[in-house]
């Protein structure tokens, strides 16, 4: 039987990420990918849907050529196009993941993993209708990575035809002329924002009171503004109690919180309210591995309650984002490596982002947890209609916000919402890690004209000394 | 400042005292390289080739051909060319035969071998490195032309050069005495066409230092990798040859001059026909360098073997209701995996604190006895061993056992052990079971004074009483360093061992 050191279930960003840092450390690794290298992240998730996204971008400055002194008429604009632009990104990229494994001297085995015993894998490898084979690989040391699915609702089961999971609408044969999207996480959102861009009319049905539950409220309630400006009709605190399938479309009926009902019909409806473990059919029932839910239990340093058994990622449970997964991949490695000064991954230094319009980001705790956590805070808040370049570009709606604790000085929480702010977040993220204080970062020198001298300008305000507004 | 150098009377063969010089092989003025056949001579058993043991211009006849010499006498004066002849006259006066040319240059054997010295040719033993391409000038082409040439005047050697560089001897002024065309007279005649030429290389790799040029060789035509490459690696491009295109040196000439001057020394045959990089692109063997961990086990293990008298205590111990209580504990508890071994280690432990006389550390004077078992894990890793320790094995139960040992490993192969993590212990144990062995002897760690092997647990035939059964019987065989252990408490401690191992329930306890 062949042996590793460390054998990986799952080739996403967690389980390829994990892969290169065993081998870095000399760790004699292996791989095991049933489908493509990249996971979801990279062939059905964070990549295409950004790639889609681009597109929706360019509708939408398509839509304001004359602010710019541009006129255009007869602008075609084909969806396969797009999807295959999106494709072709994944193509590309899964390809260097291939090159990083061979770089990295993992050895990458194709087919289906179990674990079968205390450090002990079976994969299955041969596609159905051709001969299927099992070989057994023992490590002393296996890490899960075999991520999540969306999760179904009582009733409401997606059919690739007329309910939508994220995978059908990120390759729609032609536009539908309208979507229904159950629940407003970042993919119902990031959804919701490009088909609007694209020409579709949207709904938004939340079951909770806020749009964007985990976000802060005041982010929330201006993205909420902002798509119900745009068209896109959002119903919070609403529930959609059943659907009806025919050839006119998807009948849907919502209630609200308040026993109200209401029928709306739409060609598609789009299943976005939740993701669930894949737990099943891989062995944890037969080793007794605990799990939660549909998510594997895991402590701080990502073992399970078995021997030689670790999870990381989405089947660990939330957040569920690609970074968290690849930072629980070193952390996972380094530690049982023995590799000196790892530190668990702490679960409020890990930034979230939705790629919608206006985009949203942030970091730590939201405003009301500040509060509620009892400790006195300073709240610093900067609009992008006084920031010259968001102004200059035409793009000024949305704001930052940030929060201090009044004695340490310590950055509790970022939150922005507007002009590329998923690109900004990461400088907030360097505070933390940093443990640094509103002092050090009033005194950085922020580049001028930019978008990030919002996040300067909230830091100022938070100590009462904002310049420009 | 001009060194003179004496060409003397060789020593061929134990007897041999005296030699007559029968003929010059050079001329004066001719440039002579370390090797080169210089003249004959005969002793009164063989005929033999002088050959010059020195460098540089062959500026004076000493010796004439008929003249008997005793050895080490001087036959002729090699020095630079600026060196005067007075200089050269009062070296002659000067000069006292050395002892040390009076080593034996056929080697130990007697004089018989000597009949078996080859008589080295004037064409075999100097040789030329190989062709240099014919440049394209026509003023070293026109070094070519003209009528047949075998009767002019010129050294045996300026004659070989010529025919190397194509060149006919008509075209070469002689300045030599007797106007005999001297090998530097052809060398003059190819440079002052705008050629150049390869310094002489020879095989003798023994006692030679190989001719090393300190010309100044800006002038040599070489591409800029070969130039670059000769100033780095100290190498005059005049002692490289000429294969690269235009007529220049190139990188391989110049790594082929390397491998010469600098490396291993090679023969002529190979420079010759560029077969040295081929002999080195497909060796027979590839020379790997120790790493530190190589040699720091070698010294080690060495060091136990020659210091400790090891004697070695062999036991067989029946493993069935070690593996029952094996089996039951992995099947309970999912957070462990514990294997033989582990056992093995707590029963280990668990022995040695019965027996403190070897759970010791000694480094050739005193003897420390530890309070708890430090037991170390032979590990094997890619490029070696390493043994890291259970610290404290005698106090951690067969989980924390089976983990500490699982982790060390792991940081093992990882190579993020600390010092602390294997250097010291108290015993160490080694397992080949894994490869099916039977049996083995091990060698001990110092400072520790005992070292366990375990070998493969296997179905033996087993006498119970006067019945016979199988039972699962693995073989441990320890080795005590018997400067701090006695046979007698080697084999108590055994026996304690056997009976932990065979009544595991006493592991628990």
């Amino acid at each position: 039987m062949k042996q590793y050191d460390v054998m990986v279930v799952g080739g996403g960003p967690g389980g390829y990420v994990a892969a290169i840092r065993a081998a870095q450390l000399g760790l004699k690794t292996a791989l095991v990918e049933k489908k493509h290298l990249g996971g979801i992240c990279l062939n059905w998730g964070c990549i295409p849907t950004k790639a889609l996204l681009k597109g929706a971008e360019v509708a939408h400055t398509l839509e304001n050529l004359s602010l710019y002194g541009f006129s255009a008429d007869n602008v075609q604009f084909d969806i396969k196009g797009l999807v295959k632009h999106s494709r072709d990104v994944s193509a590309r990229l899964t390809s260097g993941i291939d090159y990083l494994m061979k770089k990295n001297g993992i050895d990458v085995i194709d087919g289906f993993a179990r674990v079968v015993g205390k450090c002990e894998l079976s994969v299955e490898s041969g596609t159905q209708g051709s001969s299927v084979s099992e070989t057994r690989y023992r490590a002393d040391h296996i890490i899960i990575a075999t991520g999540a699915r969306p999760r179904s609702l009582p009733g409401i089961e997606p059919d690739g035809e007329q309910v939508w999971t994220y995978f059908d609408a990120m390759v729609p044969e032609k536009l539908p002329k309208s979507l229904l999207v159950i629940g407003s996480g970042a993919i119902g959102v990031e959804f919701a924002s490009l088909y609007r861009d694209l020409g579709v009319e949207v709904t938004v049905v939340e079951v909770l009171d806020q749009m964007m539950p985990v976000e802060d409220a005041e982010v929330s309630a201006f993205a909420t503004k902002k798509f119900k400006q745009r068209g896109i009709v959002v119903k919070t605190g609403t529930k959609v109690e059943s659907i009806n399938k025919s050839v006119e479309g998807v009948t849907c009926l919502l209630i609200d919180k308040n026993g109200n009902s209401e029928e709306v019909v739409v060609e598609k409806v789009l299943l976005s309210a939740g993701i669930q473990g894949n737990i099943e059919n891989i062995g944890m029932e037969t080793l007794g591995v605990e799990t939660d839910r549909s998510f594997i239990k895991t402590d701080e340093w990502c073992r399970t309650n078995v021997v030689g058994l670790y999870a990381i990622g989405d089947v660990s449970g939330p957040p569920c984002l690609a970074h968290k997964a690849s930072h629980e991949g070193v952390i996972c490695v380094e530690k049982l490596a023995g590799v000196a000064g790892v530190h668990p991954l702490d679960k409020s230094n890990v930034p979230a982002c939705t790629y919608s319009r206006p985009q949203v980001a942030s970091v730590g705790m939201t405003e009301a947890q500040a509060r509620a956590s009892g400790r006195g805070i300073k709240v610093g808040r900067f609009n992008f209609q006084s920031n010259s370049k968001a102004l200059a570009i035409g793009e000024a709606e949305g704001f930052v916000k940030t929060l201090f604790d009044q004695d340490s000085g310590e950055l509790l929480g970022a939150h922005m919402i507007g002009p590329e702010v998923t690109e900004q977040i990461q400088g907030f993220g360097i505070a933390q890690a940093l443990e640094g204080t509103e002092q050090q970062l009033m005194h950085t020198v922020f580049a001028h004209p930019t978008l990030s001298e919002a996040m300067h300008e909230a830091v100022l305000d938070a100590c009462g000394q904002a310049l420009h507004q | 400042m001009s060194a003179i150098e004496a060409i003397t009377v060789p020593k061929w063969g134990l007897t041999m005292t005296e030699g007559t010089l029968t003929e010059w092989l050079i001329d004066e003025g001719d440039l002579v390289a370390v090797g080169d056949a210089v003249a004959d001579m005969e002793t009164s058993k063989i005929v033999n080739t002088v050959e010059s043991n020195v460098a540089g211009t062959f500026r004076r006849i000493v010796a004439h051909p008929g003249d008997t010499l005793e050895i080490a006498a001087l036959l002729g004066v090699v020095a630079d060319t600026d060196t005067s002849e007075e200089e050269i006259d009062a070296f002659i006066q000067s000069y006292v035969p050395e002892s040390v040319a009076q080593t034996d240059l056929l080697g130990s054997g007697s004089d018989d071998t000597a009949e078996a010295a080859t008589h080295v040719d004037a064409h075999t033993a100097v040789k030329e490195e190989s062709k240099p391409q014919a440049p394209t000038n026509a003023a070293l082409d026109a070094l070519a032309d003209g009528e047949d040439d075998s009767d002019v005047h010129a050294s045996r050697y300026a004659r070989q050069v010529a025919e190397q560089y194509n060149v006919n001897l008509h075209n070469v002024k002689a300045t030599g005495r007797n106007n005999r065309i001297s090998k530097a007279d052809v060398i003059a005649a190819i440079q002052a066409a705008g050629g150049h030429i390869a310094a002489v290389v020879v095989d003798k790799t023994a006692t030679a230092e190989p001719h090393r040029s300190t010309q100044n060789d800006s002038k040599v035509k070489a591409t800029a990798v070969a130039r670059r490459l000769a100033m780095k690696l100290g190498i005059n491009l005049y002692d490289c040859r000429v294969s690269g295109s235009h007529g220049r040196v190139c990188k391989a000439d110049v790594e082929a001059a390397n491998a010469l001057l600098n490396g291993a020394p090679v023969t002529l045959a190979a420079i010759a026909t560029g077969a040295i990089e081929q002999a080195q692109a497909t060796p027979e063997f590839e020379e790997t360098p120790m790493s530190g961990m190589r040699k720091t086990i070698a010294s080690r293990l060495q060091e136990s073997k020659q210091q400790a008298p090891h004697f070695r205590l062999v036991i067989d111990c029946q493993i069935d209701q070690l593996s029952a209580l094996r089996k039951q504990l992995n099947d309970a508890h999912p957070g462990v995996k514990i294997s033989v071994n582990d056992f093995i280690v707590k029963a280990t432990a668990m022995a040695l604190v019965k027996s403190p006389e070897v759970n010791v550390q000694f480094d050739g004077e005193n003897i420390r006895r530890f309070k708890h078992a430090d037991v170390s894990v032979a590990v094997a890793l890619e490029s070696g061993l390493i043994t890291p320790i259970v610290k404290k094995a005698d106090a951690l139960n067969l989980t924390e056992i089976s983990n500490e040992v699982r982790s060390l490993a792991t940081r093992a192969k990882a190579g993020t052990l600390q010092p602390d993590d294997f250097i010291g212990g108290t015993f160490c144990i080694s397992n080949l079971g894994m490869f099916g062995i039977k049996q083995f002897d091990a060698i001990i760690n110092p400072p520790q004074a005992g070292i366990m092997a375990v070998g493969a647990g296997e179905k033996r035939v087993v006498v119970d009483g006067n019945d016979t059964r199988v039972a699962t019987v693995v073989t441990l065989s320890a080795s005590f360093d018997h400067r701090v252990v006695d046979g007698a408490v080697g084999a108590q401690f055994m026996t304690d061992l056997k009976r932990f191992i065979e009544n595991p329930a006493l592991m628990l306890a």
